[in-house]
């Protein structure tokens, strides 16, 4: 691989592409530094395609929020467990982690859904749902 | 209280929840629709009364007679049904 796509891998959380640190190796643990899901990295095509681990699992959706969570320096409130249970009731449903609060379920409406993605936080100082919020003190 | 409560929901929203909940703990009854849970074409009339009395696609709509209370808001449903 050369030129930009070699650095860069392909989440399919978000749809995206992002640049990890350091080199990659077939088979390496990667978070997506956009939507914070952790990818096992798999070369395809010449180039870098994330695979979701523990895919569709509680353990994925809970460790994806904790990362997005980190990586934008959010935090939460005491409703995070009800809204992971509404994630988890989407993906029951609906066979994946859409966002609860909403009727739709479109990969744009992956948790963290692309306005959250997009800075929906930093402008309303929360999301949609109110999981992630810009200070965890407000309500 | 003798208006009829119509609730809009989704099954998986935590707000919708809340509100149902408040509402049963004080004894209230009421009619829920999840509207995730419909099919299609009833979905579309559903969300077609929704944006005509709201506005917007937000959850959970509660209907008490005239008033209109979009969210779960306490405050508003006590104000409403005099609690």
């Amino acid at each position: 691989m050369t030129g930009q796509d070699e650095r860069r891998v392909f989440c399919p959380v978000c749809s995206a592409r992002f640049a990890p640190e350091g080199d990659l190796t077939e088979g390496d643990q990667v978070r997506c530094s956009i939507c914070g899901q952790m990818l096992i990295v798999r070369a395809c095509d010449n180039q870098w395609l994330g695979e979701r681990r523990s895919m569709l699992s509680d353990d994925e959706i809970r460790d994806r929020v904790d990362g997005f969570a980190m990586i934008r320096g959010y935090g939460f409130n005491e409703m995070k467990e009800e809204i992971i249970d509404g994630l988890i009731g989407k993906r029951d449903a609906f066979g994946d982690f859409y966002c609860p609060c909403r009727l739709e379920q479109t990969p744009e409406y992956q948790c963290p859904c692309r306005p959250t993605r997009g800075g929906d936080v930093e402008r309303d100082g929360r999301c949609h749902c109110g999981l992630f919020w810009k200070d965890s003190r407000e309500r | 209280m003798t208006n009829e409560i119509k609730i809009f929901a989704l099954s998986t929203c935590p707000y919708c929840k809340k509100t149902k909940r408040f509402l049963s703990e004080k004894g209230i009854d009421y009619e829920a629709v999840d509207v995730d849970l419909l099919t299609s074409s009833e979905q579309d009339d559903v969300l077609e009364e929704i944006e005509k009395l709201t506005g917007k696609r937000s959850f959970p709509v509660v209907i008490i007679g005239d008033e209109v209370i979009v969210g779960h808001n306490e405050d508003k449903l006590r104000q409403v049904l005099g609690l």
